[in-house]
């Protein structure tokens, strides 16, 4: 049976890679990073079950390496499409890790002494890393990379530490990228999302003030895998915040900077998010400022009722119109129109987390190109039938799920990718004459 | 660099401060200002709540002058200036509206092509003449001393039709201070109103208003507080012993100044043509600061 192509490996690609490999059909799947994981990886905790996020993946990610039918390639991306359903002739461009992954150990001892420091993506910034490096502790495959626009042996031509350190000789300068042509019956599209960048939207002060984080940030900051081991140091002073304030809608549901449709999981991460402070230090004060509270999910009503009640996280209804900060003290005033009472109000905060849109992946466009299938107007992947059809795009044996085409969260990405999958089977299987 | 100098209403009935610094130290600074004649108000853009054509007429009347003149108008007045490129905005979104202008102006030989260039005085003194020939004529650095900067609304916003200056994070007056040898910093309270424009309705709101923010300029150890609107001054300068009183704190003294008093005294411009005995703040204590001539 012909193998089936999935674009995309954080946990909708991984589901969807799982659900297929499991029946015995076999899967490529192509991730842009080094590692799978996407950003389900960089989470604390899930809601509305507050259960710790890379352990849910992280077993996932390895059976996905481990499986007999999944072939992954990391650092690649799909470069050419051509055929239809059942019969697709794909190209699949894969970069060099300059490292060979059959050697390679994953011991680290690279990136340890690796003179170059390098902002990381996977700490959205807030921490670092090599130029020859591991993603994340918990990076599948377990292979060092090296980020060739940092390391001086590519930019300068001196140095080769990393070469003189690995035990087991894996350093390879000289890979050259390489490119795989497959033959599958079907693609599934898993390619996510990307997050607004709240600079645009002045009043908020992003870039300009150190102590406005956004989610994603925040998310790194409380994590124990994050740049603080989850202690709440936060940016300005390092002292440990315990007056914290989220802002909804930052970048969603507005007519003027960003995107006028509601981003679906910020509501309830940023529920997550106060327990989470709420749990490290019962005594912090946590403020979230919403315009409608969303808890449409299983279970997601009761979380909010018990963040309110349980925990004492406190919900105003007001979108803030601006924060200030103070030039000596770095602290941070919020103000805004508590719209359940009427009244334009301050709140002063020694951090504030906006909650941003989930965005189009910049490259969709590039993509859809390629792939010959349509974007919405926003960009995101389009379905031309949501409804009856929630997960096939406008060419035949082309599906998509999880967060590149309209925000989601993990639930509902997970239950896409399976649904992805079943589809892609029975072309799978049509292709063979089987069904 | 040649400007049809607009200068509005109010500085021409009552803020001569303004209209002299700016004539004492433009040509300094090589900034040719020819006088427009037939000019009237500018519209101002609250006359729209009334009659919107009005209020496009007349910001249309003066654009057209300007564009028979072949210069570009620099308006004094942050109002003036939003007026106009209000206006220019409208007209250039709507052929219509455009053409019962034209209409209308015709009666007295005037023709609106939406040609007329506009310009703020921070675009003026910070993006053309800029800060080299700006630091190279002060010759009398306005040291060790430290201004809030108060852009004032009109100036950056709206904030999406072309205002002279980011509308959260202004920093264009902030620029021209230091460039006269004295500090500018960033203050939270930098870009609240002066609540100038509720003066008809709430004397009092205004007052109440401009008292918090001359506490927090106070407070913050401002040796004063500069703008380029003449609403603004209006309020934190005039009223200002109206203020006192409204929050009830005699000692809340803040000397204002218009930029262009402080630029004349850092170029070495002399103190009267300045128009600084018209401040009715307590600017004596920073006057003798600078010394000078």
């Amino acid at each position: 049976m012909k193998p089936v192509l999935v674009i995309g490996g954080g946990i909708a690609g991984i589901q969807a890679s799982l659900d297929l490999a499991d029946r015995g059909t076999k899967v490529h799947l192509v991730e842009r990073t080094p590692s799978i994981g996407g950003v389900m990886a960089q989470l604390d905790k899930t809601f509305p079950t507050m259960d710790c996020s890379i352990c849910i993946l992280a077993p996932k990610m390895i059976e996905c390496y481990r499986h007999p039918n999944i072939t992954i390639h990391t650092q690649s991306e799909v470069i050419g499409l051509e055929g239809n359903v059942g019969d697709f002739r794909i190209k699949v461009l894969e970069h060099p890790r300059s490292v060979d992954a059959t050697k390679c150990t994953g011991c680290a001892l690279c990136s340890e002494k690796c003179p170059v420091k390098k902002p990381s993506a996977f700490q959205v910034g807030l921490g670092q890393r090599k130029a020859i490096y591991l993603a994340f502790p918990q990076a599948v495959p377990l292979i060092a990379t090296i980020d060739r626009e940092a390391c001086l042996w590519f930019t300068k031509g001196v140095c080769r530490t990393c070469e003189k350190v690995c035990t087991s000789k894996a350093v390879d300068y000289e890979q050259k990228e390489n490119i795989v042509d497959l033959n599958v019956s079907s693609v599934i599209v898993a390619t996510g999302f990307e997050q607004y960048d709240p600079k645009d939207i002045g009043e908020y002060g992003y870039g300009r003030y150190k102590n406005v984080l956004t989610a994603l940030e925040f998310e790194r900051l409380v994590c124990a895998s994050g740049p603080t081991g989850g202690v709440l140091n936060r940016p300005s002073d390092g002292k440990v915040s315990h007056n914290i304030a989220f802002i909804q809608c930052v970048g969603s549901r507005t007519q003027t900077s960003g995107y006028s449709y509601c981003s679906a999981s910020c509501c309830m991460y940023a529920t997550k998010e106060a327990v989470l402070i709420k749990e490290h230090e019962p005594s912090s004060h946590v403020t979230i400022f919403y315009m409608d509270l969303k808890t449409f999910g299983k279970g997601f009503q009761g979380f909010v009722d018990r963040a309110r009640s349980h925990w004492g996280v406190e919900y105003i209804r007001g979108r803030p119109g601006e924060i200030r900060e103070d030039p000596v003290t770095k602290n941070l005033t919020i103000l805004y129109e508590n719209t359940e009472v009427g009244r334009v109000e301050r709140l002063d905060a020694d951090l504030v987390v906006l909650c941003t849109a989930a965005i189009p992946h910049r490259d969709n466009a590039k993509l859809a190109t390629v792939l010959g299938i349509g974007q919405d107007e926003y960009g995101f992947f389009a379905n031309p039938d949501p409804v009856a059809s929630p997960v096939e795009t406008d060419r035949p044996g082309i599906y998509s799920c999880g967060s590149c085409h309209g925000p989601r969260d993990i639930p509902e990405s997970v239950a896409e990718a399976s649904a992805t999958a079943a589809k892609a089977a029975e072309d799978a299987a049509r292709a063979e004459g089987v069904a | 660099m040649k400007y049809a100098l607009y200068l509005g209403c109010t500085v021409q009935t009552e803020q001569y401060g303004y209209e002299a610094s700016v004539r004492t130290t433009m040509p300094r600074l090589g900034v040719e200002l020819v006088d427009m004649t037939g000019v009237s108000c500018c519209g101002f853009p609250p006359f729209s709540s009334v009659s919107e054509l009005a209020w496009l007429y007349s910001s249309a009347r003066n654009m057209a002058i300007a564009e028979g003149m072949g210069l570009p108008i620099f308006a004094l007045c942050n109002g003036c200036h939003l007026s106009f490129v209000e206006t220019k905005h409208k007209l250039e979104h709507s052929p219509e509206l455009k053409a019962k202008m034209n209409e209308k102006l015709a009666r007295e030989g005037l023709r609106y092509e939406g040609k007329a260039e506009l310009i703020h005085i921070f675009e003026l003194l910070h993006d053309v003449v800029g800060k080299d020939k700006i630091t190279a004529a002060v010759s009398n650095p306005l040291e060790g001393l430290r201004f809030a900067a108060h852009p004032g609304c009109h100036a950056i916003r709206p904030s999406r039709i072309g205002r002279p200056d980011d509308p959260e994070n202004p920093k264009k007056l902030d620029d021209l201070i230091t460039w006269l040898g004295a500090e500018a910093a960033d203050y939270p309270e930098k870009i609240d109103c002066c609540g100038s424009s509720l003066a008809a309705a709430s004397g009092k709101t205004v007052l109440d208003i401009a008292g918090e923010k001359l506490k927090a300029v106070k407070r913050r150890g401002f040796d004063g507080l500069v703008t380029t609107c003449p609403f603004c001054f209006k309020v934190y300068d005039n009223k200002q012993r109206a203020i006192q009183a409204t929050v009830g704190d005699r000692e809340l003294e803040v000397p204002v100044f218009y930029y262009t008093q402080l630029l004349g005294l850092a170029i070495g411009v002399d103190q009267e043509s300045l128009g600084l005995d018209l401040n009715q703040s307590p600017i004596d204590p920073v006057l003798e600061k600078i010394g000078g001539k």
